[in-house]
């Protein structure tokens, strides 16, 4: 019992080194770092490069590694886009650096030399040295966790709370514009808290590997509690963050003692998800219990967001253009839609229609993101239940095929709805942490199902047929959802310009402003998140439709949801063209890049992916937007100049 | 004639596509006070923010004490002796009184100075130092206005730019304010005061701008502006 005791001080302390790193920069920036796991792999990455390939002494490549190449590390993405975001609306800000999450991984590993990393290499001696501390075996490294986690506590504390430094920080955390009136230098103290904060996310790294190993998913995992520990401290107390990550670390060590097992297996039946499920999903259920108990506290703390009205603009109206000049590039883009399945041949034909599959999933982003304005990060979830249940429903239950898709999605629905209402009142943040959240309890819970998962074969699911014509073949399911992919369209159209669209739209450019004409906030969120739902439901059972098969937790897992969302927004979250070009896009690029190129290549999609959605800080409304509005801003120069001339 | 010290030549803000200052020029002598009136939305605070560095002209020049300082950060101008007080309540208030003096100060004073600005700060406002430990959001409006002035009296500016100070103050703390105001004109510190109190900004100003709509709209004497402001400008919203 007592070495699971140290062993969860040592997860929590190593939880803690990220957590105060995420606030700080959080409060001294208003950007909340999403990426903070990927460069704490990043930096990680680069300890094993300096110590292993490169030959340096192990501790001192460990302490450049967090003295010197963290700090840069966070000046430089400070100089390049945390900078840039803070002035940036609330949505781009949290997509940028989920685009960050996306890219930096593979970026990482193209940099460092494309491999896989076995070994557990740390900066203390290897193998570890343990010691016998009153019956309890302790361990090198853990005692390198636990002594940094105590210096890392004692520093801060004594650097803001005594130092110059640390109330420039104060007073800039508290009010930046005074704090610059004041003469405090606020973009330095940013800068200084970005260098701090990378370097601890560095620390955390590197004090992880040598205890868990140099795989992505174990820094998404401790990315995933840092956020946990981040919602305890509501975003600010540095001191409760400290003490949420050493409960959640606690917790997770706990609940795998034998005492705990016992516990369990006494209570529940044998092979119960709970139990298998358990100790991943210990940061969201805390995660979602706190959101809760802190949902009737302080309310306007969370909801006030001092940049509302800023957001988007709405639509410039297009007014002086023909109908034909309208509707012109949208013909041609029909046009490539429906050829397509004859210009590409063979196995072409199943990707271009796995891609349309994704776009109507993709659509409900169009309406949650772009008519709602939030951010949410199960979108994929969503698709993944409908699908697990639509194979369900069909394979299971001998439905057919498009009444099981229907029903499925329909299904979903109460899901989005339950997911969203305890968090929208929180504002944007709180809502993509609590959606994330679900999203990894779905795919820790439910995707692992037997049922479900079928010792990772998944469930088959037949193509459909509606009357005499089957849809067995790729091209004819093809053009099933073309006409699919079409009438979602419409109807996301049509919510646009309808009275929900409007009211969304109010709700979208100031929250304050249409709360006080009357317009109810909550319920025009919870009609685009609901239906945002169903339209990611019936994405996702068209999906394991086209793959005739359905695995979750393979296709639709949480960090899948993160490079979908980072797709969809390069291309234009408010645009349905844009979605239809993600989807597409998303299936094509990866198996072109399969086809022609091997090894550190085939990272290249997932980067430009994440790419994409950083560069959403200098262009929020994607590249079909731009495309267009440039065309119609040389047309509407072309006619004043013609006037001019007349 | 003495050397200004604040110029202004031709500055215009804009929000988006709305012009909230419109090619405004003038320029302040070192020792004076220039009250900056005009009505509800007519660019008084949005001139003050431009030339203390929180909002970023759209074009224009602005010197300070024979420097183009156009484009310049505030806590560039802070550090060059500009003091600014914005509309609303100018300080920290989730931090204590005397980290906020503290933070206050340290743009304004060397540091083998800065403990005896404290102290003067507490000397000219006793109440400040009884609550030294409180945060300052939860001083009363007064107490949360002398303490955004204290700094003024304690470590005079050169050039003091103060928005609005008097807004949503109980008439007893709008003369202390005025107050602080005087003693630091007294102390040779030159001013820019806008103001919604006319008769009170008239009383202490010796040069007046009238604005509206963004631009300067009469500009002279204080001693001559009355009539001009009540019966060209300002319309019936004038007086107290």
């Amino acid at each position: 019992m007592s070495a699971y005791l140290v062993g969860g001080l040592v997860l929590g302390g190593i939880y803690a080194i990220a957590t105060v790193g995420l606030v700080l920069t959080y409060r001294s920036s208003r950007v909340f770092n999403f990426a903070h796991g990927a460069i704490a792999y990043f930096l990680a990455i680069t300890f094993h490069w300096l110590a292993v390939d490169q030959g340096w002494p192990r501790l001192t490549a460990g302490l450049f590694t967090i003295l010197v190449a963290g700090p840069v590390l966070g000046v430089i993405l400070w100089a390049v886009l945390f900078r840039r975001l803070a002035h940036a609306p609330a949505s781009v800000r949290l997509v940028s650096t989920v685009g960050l999450w996306v890219a930096l991984p593979p970026i990482a590993r193209v940099v460092y030399g494309h491999r896989e990393i076995f070994d557990r290499l740390g900066m203390g001696p290897s193998p570890a040295r343990t010691w016998k501390i009153t019956g309890v075996v302790v361990d090198s490294n853990q005692i390198a966790v636990l002594v940094s986690a105590l210096v890392v506590a004692a520093l801060l504390a004594v650097l803001l709370r005594t130092t110059a430094w640390g109330l420039s920080v104060r007073a800039t955390v508290d009010n930046p514009m005074m704090a610059g009136i004041a003469g405090i230098d606020t973009e330095r103290v940013t800068a200084g808290a970005w260098m701090l904060g990378v370097a601890l996310a560095g620390l955390a790294g590197v004090l992880l590997a040598p205890l868990r190993g140099y795989q992505d998913f174990q820094f998404t995992l401790l990315v995933i509690a840092a956020f946990a520990a981040v919602v305890i401290a509501r975003m600010s107390s540095l001191v409760l963050a400290f003490g949420g990550s050493i409960l959640i670390g606690m917790l997770q060590s706990l609940s795998q003692s034998k005492q705990a097992e016992d516990l369990l297996t006494h209570i529940l039946p044998k092979d119960s998800i709970i139990l298998k499920g358990l100790v991943p999903s210990i940061p969201f259920v805390l995660m979602l219990v706190f959101l809760l108990l802190y949902r009737g506290l302080a309310r306007e703390q969370f909801l006030v967001d001092e940049r509302a009205g800023d957001a988007v603009p709405l639509d410039p109206v297009v007014g002086d253009r023909s109908l034909f000049r309208r509707l012109a590039p949208l013909a041609v883009l029909l046009a490539v839609v429906v050829a397509l399945p004859y210009l590409v041949s063979g196995l072409w034909q199943a990707v271009v229609a796995k891609g349309l599959a994704l776009s109507i999933a993709f659509l409900s982003y169009t309406v949650v993101t772009g008519e709602g304005g939030m951010i949410s990060l199960c979108q994929v979830t969503f698709a993944g239940i409908a699908g697990a249940l639509t194979a369900r429903f069909a394979t299971g239950a001998g439905m057919a095929t498009l009444p099981a898709v229907l029903l499925a999605a329909l299904i979903v629905v109460p899901f989005g709805l339950l997911v969203a209402l305890p968090s929208l009142r929180l504002g944007d943040l709180y809502l993509a942490l609590a959606t994330l959240a679900f999203a990894e309890l779905v795919e820790n819970m439910y995707f692992q199902l037997q049922s479900v998962n079928q010792f990772d074969s998944g469930v088959a699911v037949p193509r459909p047929r509606i009357g005499p014509i089957g849809f067995s073949g790729d091209r004819a399911f093809y053009y099933l959802l073309v006409v699919l992919f079409a009438v979602v369209a419409l109807l996301v159209v049509n919510v646009r310009r309808s009275t929900t669209g409007l009211t969304l739209a109010a709700v979208r450019s100031s929250e304050p402003a249409a709360a006080t004409l009357g317009i109810s906030i909550i319920r025009a969120k919870l009609v685009a998140f609901g239906l945002s739902a169903f339209i990611a439901g019936l994405g996702g059972g068209l999906y394991v439709t086209y793959a005739q098969r359905s695995l979750p937790y393979v296709s639709f897992n949480a960090l899948i949801g993160i490079v979908w969302l980072a797709v969809v927004v390069t291309w234009g979250i408010r645009s349905v063209p844009g979605a239809l070009l993600a989807g597409l896009s998303f299936a094509v690029i990866p198996h072109f890049f399969s086809e022609h190129f091997s090894g550190g290549w085939l990272e290249l999609p997932t980067m430009l992916f994440g790419l994409g959605a950083i560069g959403l800080a200098r262009r929020p409304r994607g590249i079909v937007h731009d495309v267009t509005h440039r065309r119609r801003q040389r047309a509407a120069a072309r006619a004043t100049a013609a006037k001019v001339a007349t | 004639m003495s050397p200004s010290i604040l110029g202004v030549d031709g500055l215009s803000v804009r929000y988006g596509d709305a012009r909230a200052v419109d090619r405004v020029s003038f320029t302040l002598e070192k020792g004076r006070c220039l009250a900056v009136l005009g009505a509800n939305g007519a660019g008084k605070s949005s001139l003050a923010a431009a030339i203390a560095g929180v909002v970023p002209p759209a074009s224009g020049r602005v010197t300070f004490d024979g420097d183009d300082v156009t484009g310049w950060r505030s806590h560039r101008l802070a550090r060059r002796g500009m003091a600014y007080v914005p509309e609303g309540r100018g300080l920290f208030p989730h931090l204590e009184v005397l980290d906020n003096l503290r933070v206050m100060l340290r743009g304004a004073v060397a540091p083998s100075e800065r403990p005896a600005a404290l102290d003067r700060c507490f000397e000219l406002f006793p109440v400040l130092g009884e609550r030294r430990r409180q945060a300052a959001g939860t001083l009363s409006g007064g107490e949360q206005q002398m303490l955004a002035l204290a700094r003024v009296l304690a470590a005079p500016p050169r050039l003091l730019v103060a928005d609005e100070m008097s807004l949503g103050l109980a008439p007893r703390m709008v003369d202390t304010v005025f107050d602080v105001v005087r003693r630091a004109r007294a102390q040779g510190v030159t001013v820019l005061l806008v103001e919604q109190y006319v008769e009170r900004a008239l009383a202490l100003a010796d040069d007046v701008i009238v604005m509206r709509r963004g631009e300067i709209a009469w500009q002279g004497p204080a001693a001559g502006a009355r009539e001009q402001l009540v019966t060209g400008y300002l319309g019936g919203a004038a007086g107290q």
